[in-house]
């Protein structure tokens, strides 16, 4: 059993390990690389050599340094877009599962909506209009991904109302909003966090896409953008891909396999869903006794696993949890 | 079932409003004249008279409602305006391009559909096993490569490389031949952009299958069809994946929009003449209402797509059938 869930967690520790990895080089770029990646240090076209061991670009920038400064834009774009979606998606998720009135009806219609429109395209149209910089591609990504999240949420709320703490914060007269943010809030967060992780390992991937097609910002190379001019000046049809496409996209698949993994592990540690049909392979611990103590209620459930004692089975025919992107 | 389809087709309905409304809206109330970026930026060049000219003819000269109404019932009766970039009605350069891209992203559903399927039962069926592990890992793996830089190594490989396979393009250009011919050359062209765009949407389809077989397999039947002693195969596909399949059959309307955008940076890298390299295109040469039409058109597609996986739905499980009053809520 401990075995089944340390080669689990063996994945985990990959991902934290290679993003451990990107993290510090964006953070010492200015230490790592050799060259201000701006700046033309050398010939268009060079191949990898002592001074530039990546070779140059088509105008002789040195791609060695574009490559490590390059992790700051990627992360920074694809952290701060996920973080927007799951503000929104947890916001949007909360509301829905727990005001099942209008609003509710309302906003689940909204998250149907946005699920189905295709999102690539769109990101696409809006960055194009509002023009190449960083701040637009995260604002892009960021709003057109929060419903998959969303949906997740919810479908967490909606166990959650039925707990015994939050009935209890009822009876003894809590206001809807009071019990929102002190009992049901606490019980998504973790939730939200796994959501976060699997969120960003997405934007990664859409911001080298966007990048990709042109919509980067030029004066701030992202893997994406990076990628671009490399296409662009159809470097794959050279030996160029060898040093300049090759390890461009590794860096962009090590990052997003990072948070993928992470996400994973995080998940299946919480979704309420898998652990109750765990009982073949795996049999699960035993769910620890809910606090029945209506004062304290409130305290205790940030603490409580948010696993233990859930209904497996959403009412309609649909997946309401749809995996990772 | 009328509940059922009427609460859906009011989706779909809505989505696409948006979609028409949100294209309506982005020119007009961007900053910058609505006319250059309509029309170009060489409208800045022209004579007052002839900008006035240009405005009627765009449409931009009447009041905002009038506007809209006029673009709704233009896109109703398919015309999708005009580009001024590549001289020609829009609608008719979609419809040059839209056979590629449905056949490009249609094959390659279809084919990750069935590998992920079957792949995902036999992972879900020793959750944790060897078996289970790396599958999972290795399609967490496919997932995270970027379509394009999976195609430029194909590329690179396949087609310059050891010259397997076409660098570019849909199909041999200005060259007569037998209609046989004619096809094994489409398909060669096809060959890398197929399995770019297959690799980096298999691994939806598996972690769904794998997802919802772990939910079914939990349940009672299947134990008892494990005490009769029946092998693996017959009760992961004969037993199980039946009822896994409504899930499987949701999120292969959901990767329909995850295939279409990977097939935009796939046949951007190809070179496919597609609806996305199309888009690309635009992107460039900042056509946009080029690049407003696809995003239309490829809604349109994902919507249409959508519309007949519903009715398909009742097809593949008769809980449907019975239950369809249920899922009408949109939850």
């Amino acid at each position: 059993m401990i075995w089944h869930s340390l080669r689990r967690n063996r994945l985990g520790m990959l991902g934290l390990v290679l993003l451990g990895g990107i993290v510090l080089m964006a953070v010492f770029a200015n230490w790592l690389a050799p060259y201000d990646p701006s700046k033309l240090t050398g010939q268009p076209f060079e191949s990898p050599s002592a001074a530039h061991w990546l070779g140059t670009n088509d105008i002789g920038q040195d791609i060695f340094s574009e490559l490590i400064y390059g992790a700051r834009v990627s992360l920074l774009i694809g952290v701060l877009a996920a973080a927007i979606a799951i503000v929104i998606g947890t916001t949007v998720g909360l509301l829905a599962g727990y005001r099942q009135g209008p609003l509710g009806a309302g906003l689940m219609r909204l998250v149907d909506v946005v699920l189905v429109i295709p999102f690539l395209p769109l990101m696409v149209l809006l960055a194009a209009y509002l023009g190449q910089s960083i701040w637009n591609l995260v604002i892009v990504i960021g709003l057109l991904i929060w419903a998959r999240p969303a949906r997740v949420i919810r479908s967490q709320v909606l166990s959650l109302t039925e707990r015994d703490y939050v009935l209890a914060s009822r009876v003894v007269g809590a206001k809807d909003n009071r019990i929102l943010v002190r009992a049901i809030l606490p019980g998504v967060l973790s939730l939200a966090l796994a959501q976060f992780v699997l969120a960003a390992s997405g934007t990664i991937l859409l911001e080298a896409s966007l990048s990709f097609l042109g919509l980067g910002d030029p004066t701030q190379k992202s893997w994406g953008t990076i990628l671009f001019y490399a296409q662009a000046r159809n470097a794959f049809l050279t030996g160029a891909w060898l040093w300049w496409v090759l390890p461009t996209g590794l860096m962009i698949t090590l990052t997003v396999v990072g948070f993928a993994l992470i996400g994973f592990a995080m998940e299946e540690a919480l979704n309420p869903r898998l652990k109750a049909s765990r009982a073949i392979a795996v049999s699960s611990k035993p769910a620890p006794k809910k606090q029945s103590n209506p004062g304290r209620a409130t305290d205790t459930a940030p603490s409580e696993p948010l696993t233990s004692t859930v209904r497996t089975t959403p009412s309609s025919g649909r997946v309401d949890k749809i995996g990772a992107e | 079932m009328t509940g059922f389809f009427v609460g859906k087709l009011g989706q779909y309905a809505l989505v696409l409003w948006v979609a028409v409304t949100l294209n309506f809206f982005l020119p007009r109330m961007m900053p910058g004249n609505p006319l250059a970026l309509l029309a170009g930026e060489e409208v800045n060049l022209l004579t007052p008279e002839q900008r006035q000219e240009m405005m009627a003819r765009v449409g931009l000269d009447q009041p905002l409602p009038v506007q809209y109404v006029n673009y709704l019932v233009n896109i109703v009766r398919g015309d999708f305006g005009y580009s001024y970039q590549k001289n020609k009605p829009i609608t008719t350069i979609l419809l040059d391009r839209l056979p590629w891209t449905l056949l490009l992203t249609g094959t390659s559903l279809l084919i990750s559909t069935v590998l992920g399927v079957t792949l995902g039962a036999l992972a879900a069926w020793k959750r944790g096993g060897r078996r289970d592990v790396s599958l999972l890992g290795g399609f967490i793996f496919l997932e995270s490569l970027p379509a394009f830089w999976v195609g430029m190594l194909l590329v690179a490989l396949f087609a310059v490389q050891w010259q397997i396979f076409p660098t570019y393009g849909a199909m041999t250009p200005w060259a007569t031949m037998a209609p046989d011919e004619r096809l094994v050359d489409i398909l060669r062209h096809l060959a890398l952009p197929l399995t770019t765009l297959t690799i980096v949407s298999i691994s939806g389809t598996f972690l769904v299958a794998r997802y919802s077989m772990l939910a079914v397999l939990g349940d009672e039947y299947i134990n008892v069809a494990r005490a009769k002693g029946l092998k693996e195969r017959t009760i992961l596909f004969r037993h199980a994946l039946r009822n896994a399949l409504l899930p499987i059959a949701t999120v292969f309307t959901l990767n329909l929009a995850f295939a279409v955008g990977g097939a935009t940076v796939v046949e951007t890298v190809f070179s496919y003449p597609g609806v996305g390299r199309l888009t690309y295109e635009a992107v460039l040469n900042r056509d946009y209402p080029v690049l407003q039409a696809s995003f239309l058109m490829i809604t349109i597609v994902v919507v249409a797509a959508n519309i007949v996986a519903d009715m398909l739905y009742p097809l593949l499980d008769p809980r449907v059938r019975a239950g369809q009053a249920r899922t009408s809520g949109g939850g």
